[in-house]
């Protein structure tokens, strides 16, 4: 012991590693089990994907975000009749251009594929900011109602979730949206006042059972106030749970961001996959250019399923009489 | 029946719902004076007089003070007084109750189907649990329940009423067919039949993965109960295992699924309605909130919420009905 505290700096790592070896222990029985799962392996490895096309985006992307494919190649027979048609006819949707577009155009001619890697940024924004929200707000209370269950706190908090739940989800974003505004932020805000709902109920079920355990009652025994209980006890027993909300509530927040989109409640600057789709409601392409309409689509429906795989893998891992 | 549900309980239920209703009410209001301008001033064109905008101002009770306002919108709203359509001076309350059985039927049919289809592939991938067709029937649910519900619904168009690209049998849009006054009643049922289906398939292809995972899951638990194996070692036939011991006692979780996805397909019917212009009350609330026409807006906005309020009021009660074991009031 005394040796410790006479070299603070060399031993700290070490008793950083003596302090949490159980955290350790449970980390790799945890991630062991995780690996069991092959779906959520797969999805795993799809969310590793799509954040790293997010992050290198500009080195992946075949084109700056800004391009436009030169107008009708094809018939223009001199550099300054092109010039001209770039500027006055937007190029036509196409596949398979010989700028290399792999994915095709859009209707002002920037290239799909450009426009899909970009847009995982604005799809893992919102999903993780959205998801990382209703956490934010949903752990705490659920953790607090749970913890002081059947006093007055807990039947508040309740109420409250009680009236929130019966409200309609996809209507009540739809009017937060147009009445606050239509922009990325709201759009998140108006998700996270709905999604935290979940989180509230299921870590307070789980809070609820917890705090009946003995080492709680040791705990209060020794003397801990009831803060740091609730943080330093109960809170590391709920996170593999809250982490299964936050993947839930990410793939939920990224659909709903696309149909807002669809339903023309988005920031249209954006580069997003659900503008993207909305774009080819308004300008009319729907039925004429599938290159164009399933890649936004089908990525949409790949980053939440991954979302969705690796919630309900962590749910049987974190659920001790699976198996 | 009446035995088992208690009129306390009942009368519990009912509060809550009431209360549900009136944040409605409050919230709705809430965001009407959070709005910048008011009713009047949605209304304002140059030609109007500064005498109009006052009368204007008069007429819509702005002048009064803001809690006299509040009880006359609650009160209005809790008699489906709703005002009137900005649009074309209707009185909302009719606009809605031409559209709220077409969206009932929508969302009926959709509901049915996920109900249904997830329950009965609930219990066959439970009871093949872990083999390969349960493994695959769990992706491919998992992934169909992330597939954002109009671009399926894209799809299924581009396949099935686009001419180019796949086959025409269906009609792309609309609930009726065109020259509707010319059918007689059988003819007009077989066209919006028609009509429906592939607003209602989009709708429950997306549903039926929550109602599966559940009585899935539900199942796996009940197959491991000891009366299982008991049943099987009497030597009753497999089918009858399955169906009448072990998923008669794993649907109960599913009752609770089946609140959760009444608000789901709700939901979906929103979008599903904008993508096929299905003249329902979720494709209303679309075009007056993009018409800056708030009175129906919202008064869309409300009727959607009581429909969820109603609805998960009776399941509520069939819920506790099912289950014996139940204790008043821990129905979740």
């Amino acid at each position: 012991m005394s040796g410790e505290t006479q070299q603070p700096s060399e031993s700290f790592l070490e008793r950083h590693r003596e302090r949490h070896a159980g955290t350790y222990q449970s980390l790799r029985r945890g991630w062991r089990r995780f690996k069991s799962h092959k779906l959520g392996v797969i999805g795993l490895l799809l969310l590793v994907a799509i954040v790293a096309t997010a992050v290198f985006a500009p080195f992946l992307a075949p084109h700056p975000l800004n391009w436009t494919a030169p107008t009708g190649g094809e018939e223009a027979t001199s550099l300054s009749e092109l010039a001209e048609q770039s500027i006055s006819h937007p190029a036509p949707p196409k596949f398979g251009d010989p700028y290399f577009a792999p994915l095709g155009t859009n209707h002002q001619g920037n290239d799909v594929l450009t426009r899909i890697i970009y847009g995982s940024r604005t799809a893992l924004y919102i999903g993780l900011a959205a998801g990382l929200l209703s956490s934010l707000v949903g752990v705490p209370l659920g953790l607090v109602s749970g913890f002081y269950g059947d006093t007055w706190v807990d039947e508040a908090i309740q109420r409250v979730v009680d009236i929130m739940y019966g409200l309609p989800f996809l209507p009540l974003v739809i009017v937060l949206v147009a009445v606050r505004g239509v922009t990325t932020t709201n759009i998140i805000l108006a998700i996270a006042v709905k999604s935290w709902l979940n989180n509230a109920i299921v870590i307070r079920g789980q809070t609820l059972t917890l705090k009946e355990r003995s080492y709680i009652e040791a705990a209060q025994v020794a003397g801990a106030s009831d803060n740091r209980i609730i943080f330093r006890h109960i809170l590391p027993n709920v996170l593999p749970l809250a982490f299964v909300y936050l993947a839930q509530d990410s793939a939920f927040a990224i659909i709903t961001q696309a149909s807002l989109a669809f339903l023309g409640l988005s920031d249209f600057t954006n580069v997003s996959w659900g503008v993207m789709l909305q774009w080819i409601q308004v300008t009319g392409h729907v039925y004429d250019a599938p290159w164009w309409m399933i890649p936004p689509g089908l990525m949409i429906t790949l980053l939440a399923a991954s979302f969705y795989f690796v919630g309900y893998s962590l749910e049987d891992v974190t659920n001790p009489n699976s198996d | 029946m009446a035995t088992r549900i208690s009129a306390q309980y009942l009368i519990k239920r009912l509060l809550v719902s009431v209360v549900v209703i009136w944040a409605m009410m409050t919230l709705l209001f809430l965001l009407l004076k959070a709005m910048p301008g008011d009713m009047a001033s949605l209304l304002l064109n140059p030609s109007l007089e500064a005498s109009d905008i006052e009368a204007l101002r008069e007429q819509f009770g702005l002048n009064q003070p803001l809690h006299v306002q509040y009880i006359k919108w609650v009160s209005s709203y809790a008699v489906l007084d709703f005002g009137y359509s900005m649009r074309n001076a209707e009185p909302v309350v009719d606009i809605i109750a031409r559209r709220l059985p077409r969206t009932l039927v929508l969302f009926g049919t959709a509901y049915l189907i996920n109900l249904t289809v997830g329950v009965l592939l609930g219990i066959h991938f439970g009871w093949k649990r872990g083999g390969m067709q349960d493994k695959s029937g769990f992706t491919l649910g998992l992934t169909l329940y992330s597939v954002p519900f109009f671009w399926l619904a894209w799809i299924l168009l581009l396949i099935f009423s686009y001419e180019g690209f796949g086959v025409a049998w269906f009609p792309a849009a609309h609930m009726t067919p065109a020259f509707e006054s010319v059918f007689d009643a059988p003819g007009l049922v077989l066209g919006v039949l028609f009509h429906l289906f592939i607003p209602a398939a989009s709708l429950a292809m997306v549903g039926w993965a929550g109602n599966m995972l559940v009585m899935r899951t539900s199942m796996q638990e009940v197959l491991g109960e000891e009366y299982i194996d008991m049943a099987r070692a009497k030597g009753l036939a497999p089918t009858t295992v399955k169906y009448k011991h072990a998923a008669r006692n794993a649907l109960i979780p599913v009752a609770t699924q089946a609140i959760v996805s009444i608000a789901f397909i709700l939901d979906g019917s929103v979008i599903v309605e904008s993508v096929f212009s299905w003249p329902g009350i979720g494709k209303m609330l679309v075009d007056s909130i993009l018409n800056r026409n708030f009175p129906v807006a919202f008064a869309s906005f409300f009727m959607l919420g009581a429909l969820i309020v109603t609805l998960r009021f009776l399941t509520d009660i069939a819920y506790t009905y099912l289950d014996p074991r139940i204790k008043f009031g821990e129905s979740r």
